[in-house]
Parts: C-alpha cells; structure tokens; sequence
C-alpha cells in the first residue's frame, strides 16, 4: 500500500528554529535524512561590495550589520585589520578596553545561543534566564558607545572615547552575579534528561572532518582541537591573559554545549583581568588626517563567538577605500557541515544539529 | 539498578523545578514590598524607559544663545555619513560671517545612528538626541529640515502620532 520512496521538504526559510532565513533541502526516507543541503542567500545585501566603496572609516557600520549577535567581536576584526592595512599601532588602554568589550559580547553571543538552541529543543525556560543576563551585557554596550545592538564600538586607531564614569560599577555588578547565573542554567539543563535525550550523541562531526571542512570555534573545541585563535595568534590584549581553551572530545551537541558554558566562564575570567590590569594612557593613536592604505593586503583573523572571522582587505598604496574586501565568515563555513551532521539521522534532530552551528544568517549572506 | 532508580527518581528534573520556583516565590512574597523588587520586567510604555548619557538616538542640530544655528556647513557630516542621509544646501545670511545651512534635509529612515556625523562635525553643533521612539507611519514623516512643524530638527519627534501629513 505505501510506495518506498523518498520524500523531499523544505526547512525554512520561514521556520522559527533556523535562526532568520535558512532554507534547508532535506530528503527523507520516513523519519529518517538521507539528503541535506543547506539553501543560503536570502539575506544578501553585498556587504562586501558596499565596503569597496566606502573609506576605510565608514565600513565599520557594515560589519555591525553582519553578525548582529556579536556586532562587536566583527568591530574589532574591522578595526585590526584596518590597522594592519594603515599601519597604525594602538595604545595599550585602547587594546584593553577592546579586549573587555569583545569577552562581554562573547558572554551576549553565547547567551542568545543558549537561549535560541534550548528554546529549539524544547527548553523554553532557559531562554528568559539568558536573555536576562544578555540584557546587561547590553545594557554595559550602551553605557560605552550608545547604542546596544548594532555597536560601532571602536575606531581605526583606538576607541572614539573613554571608559564612561560608572562603567566598572555596571562590569563589577555583572561579574558579581554572573557565576550563580550560568549554575542556574547549568541546573536547568546539564543533568536534564530530556536535554541529554535530545543533544548527547546527536550531530556527531568529528575532528578530522571538521578540520577538512575549515569549522573553527567552539565546534571545533567540541571535537577535541584545542584551537583558538586568541592563544593560537594573540591579538588585542589576548597575550597578557590568562584563560584555558576549554575542549570536549565527544563531538556531539552536547559537547557544543559545555564547551560553551565554559567558555562564558573564561570570559568572566578574561574580563575580571582586564579590569584589574587596565592601564592608563590614551585611547586614540595619532592618525593623519586622511586614511590612506600603507600596504598592498591584509589578512586578519580574530575569534569571533562563532568561530574565525577573517578580513582580507586588498588596497593599492594610497588609496582611500579597499579595492577589495572580503569577510571569512564563520557560520558560513561552519554551515558546510550540516550534511555530515544531519545525514542519516532523525529530522528532529536537524535542528539540534542547526542549533548546535550558532548560525546568524546576517553573516553567513552578508 | 543506578540507572533504574535514576529514571525513577527525577532528581534532575527536581533540580531545574527548583531554580524555577526559586525566583517565583522570591517575586511572589516580596511583590510591592521590597525597595529593589526582585523582578527585572520593567512596565516600558507606562514607565518610560532610561536610557544611557551616551546614548545615540535621533540627529539634532543645536543653536548657540542668540538661537542661531550652530553649523557653518563645513559638510564634514554630510561626507562621513555612511548612508548619505544628510544634504546640506550652503548659503548666506543678513549679518552672519559664516555661511549658513538654508536646507539641512535628513532622511531620518535610512540614518543607522552611527554617530560618524557627530564625531566629524568640528564645530559642535549637531548631537544624538535621547530619543528612541521614532517609528512613525508615513515615510514623508522620516524627512526632517530646519522647517517644518513636528518635523524639524531642533526639538524632539512628536511620538505617536499617526502622520505628519494628518494635521
Ligand atoms: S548617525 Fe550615522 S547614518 Fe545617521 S546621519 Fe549621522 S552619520 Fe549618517
Ligand atoms: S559637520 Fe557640523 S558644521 Fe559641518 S556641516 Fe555638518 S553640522 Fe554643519
């Protein structure tokens, strides 16, 4: 009576657990995926074509707009990578507060994913726990540059201003609570055995093809590669701290997510650091008057929450835009993985497998 | 046997209950009585929300103590902006040695509040006013100018209104 055949659906690009517009092409034999390709380019607004045509100054406000969940780990890609090209070096209070900023949003970043990815799962408790927090990691965005979502956070050649009056009383406040905080989730979900039923061995993506496939960043750390650009090439004030690279060996989604929890951990550490060890100084490097490239091309990576963002920036000695720009984003190229991750499992379990990536498909199209 | 009485004993389950129960009797016993309360919710339209000094809210252009306005159209903002949302039409005045904006147009639905322009303008004479609140119907409501009623740059946006156009 019922034909043995396979049956091909879409995921998306409206589906509330792809995380904005990801179409997702599945074949299914029943419950089971035999076919999966991930369907991009609904979000494309050719950032990287707009930035060619804009001074150096003025592409930051697009790199905002990429991975909004972590606007200010792409800032300070943009801004390094800039430095690199116009060969500027920063004040060292500048790189501290950079450094500061880009553990808090690290912290933000984590916490929408564990919100979104439990949420997805079936956890929706969690969610209103992260976004809590998330709220003051916002909140102490606003207090340094105004604006909480899409930042602008930093400047080619240091930072726009000072730390605010009352900035380490907000930071002093988070740290104070965050501990309890991430127990609380940790309560929530680690012992939890409808979270273990749905995460512990699901997605499996081991070391050897993640590292075939380029996947950085904590997927990367989850299948046991102690890779992590802040320790593999220090930048910012990366080298003066002291943190662990936490990793997992089990490779599934539940590795994904205690490497994430740890890492929130190291932040809190990093940035407790950086307030203790601040210099004094300026926070603006002397910068002519027009920017114009010193070198022919860069290639910076930084960690971004999600993994190695990469700007490669081409500019021709004088010019005053870069002729060519390029973003290696990482949920784009973590993205190539889903097929070996959702192959030959159940459809539920593709959006563990989604959830797990931590896409923002602002980046991925840009 | 561990793994029986496990299953039968939903220790972990008990353990996120807790958490949950935790901050509903902390909100529940102690709503309207404590100084600080312990829930974070706060009631936004009726109580208006606080925003940061350094907040980046809609371009304003300010005036000096004679009411003059400050900018000399220098067009540093209008260069920077990445969205060129400002246009800036030079021109002169009775009894003022610097040039003066006779059109400051600025294309409120496209600005990103970056605050490139304030950080350009070398004369001080814009700033990022407070407000957030700017949604507005109409996308004739979006296009400010040194005229205008509810539509200039100098005071606040009027808040929800229907349309401009309207009155
Ligand atoms: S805030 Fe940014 S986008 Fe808006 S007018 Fe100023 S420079 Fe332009
Ligand atoms: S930068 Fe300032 S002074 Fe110059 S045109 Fe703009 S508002 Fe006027």
């Amino acid at each position: 009576m019922f034909k043995n055949e396979e049956m091909e659906i879409n995921l998306g690009p409206q589906h509330p657990s792809t995380h904005g517009v990801l179409r997702v092409k599945l074949r299914l034999d029943g419950e089971t995926v035999t076919h999966c390709r991930p369907m991009i380019g609904y979000l494309h607004r050719g950032v990287e074509k707009i930035c060619e045509n804009q001074s150096f100054f003025q592409g930051q406000v697009w790199t905002d707009r990429m991975d909004y969940c972590s606007a200010v780990a792409n800032n300070l890609g943009w801004v390094e990578a800039n430095e690199k090209l116009l060969g500027i070096t920063v004040p060292r209070r500048a790189h501290y507060i950079r450094t500061l900023l880009n553990e808090f949003n690290r912290i933000a970043s984590h916490l929408i994913w564990l919100g979104t990815h439990a949420m997805d799962i079936g956890a929706l408790t969690v969610f209103l726990y992260a976004f809590r927090e998330r709220e003051d990691v916002l909140d102490i965005n606003e207090a340094f540059c105004g604006s909480r979502l899409t930042t602008t956070a930093f400047r080619i050649g240091g930072l726009r201003e000072d730390l605010p009056p009352g900035f380490e009383k907000l930071v002093h406040k988070f740290l104070a609570k965050f501990s309890s905080c991430l127990e609380e989730y940790e309560n929530l979900l680690t012992e939890n055995r409808i979270w273990k039923k749905r995460t512990v061995g699901v997605a499996r993506l081991s070391a050897e093809d993640a590292i075939a496939l380029g996947v950085t960043g904590p997927m990367l750390r989850a299948a046991g590669v102690a890779y992590d650009i802040r320790k593999a090439f220090p930048y910012a004030a990366y080298a003066e701290m002291d943190f662990e690279v936490p990793t997992r060996t089990e490779a599934d989604t539940y590795a994904r997510y205690q490497v994430r929890m740890a890492e929130m951990r190291q932040s809190a550490r990093i940035i407790q650091q950086c307030m203790d060890g601040m210099p004094e100084g300026p926070v603006m490097a002397k910068l002519p008057k027009i920017l114009r490239s010193e070198v022919n091309e860069v290639y910076h990576a930084t960690e971004s929450p999600k993994g190695e963002i990469g700007y490669y920036l081409v500019g021709e000695k004088g010019s005053l835009n870069p002729y060519r720009f390029h973003v290696r984003a990482p949920g784009f190229i973590n993205l190539q993985s889903l097929p070996k991750m959702a192959e030959g499992g159940l459809i539920a379990d593709v959006v563990a497998a989604i959830g797990s990536l931590d896409i923002v498909l602002g980046e991925i199209d840009r | 046997m561990n793994k029986f009485l496990r299953t039968l004993i939903p220790a972990d389950i008990a353990k996120g209950l807790s958490v949950t129960g935790k901050h509903f009797s902390q909100v529940f016993f102690t709503a309207n009585r404590r100084k600080v309360p312990f829930h974070i919710v706060s009631e936004y339209p009726e109580v208006p929300a606080k925003v940061q000094p350094r907040f980046r809210g809609r371009l304003t252009l300010l005036k000096d103590e004679q009411g003059e306005i400050k900018c000399v159209c220098c067009l540093a903002c209008e260069k920077i902006c990445p969205t060129q949302v400002i246009t800036i039409e030079k021109g002169k005045k009775e009894g003022r040695k610097m040039p003066f904006p006779v059109r400051y147009d600025f294309e409120m639905e496209r600005c990103i509040f970056c605050e490139f322009c304030v950080e350009s303008c070398g004369f001080d004479s814009i700033i990022l006013n407070h407000q957030f609140e700017l949604a507005a119907y109409n996308r004739e409501d979006f296009s400010l100018g040194t005229e205008g009623l509810g539509q200039n740059m100098f005071e606040l946006s009027p808040t929800g209104k229907f349309s401009v156009a309207d009155d």
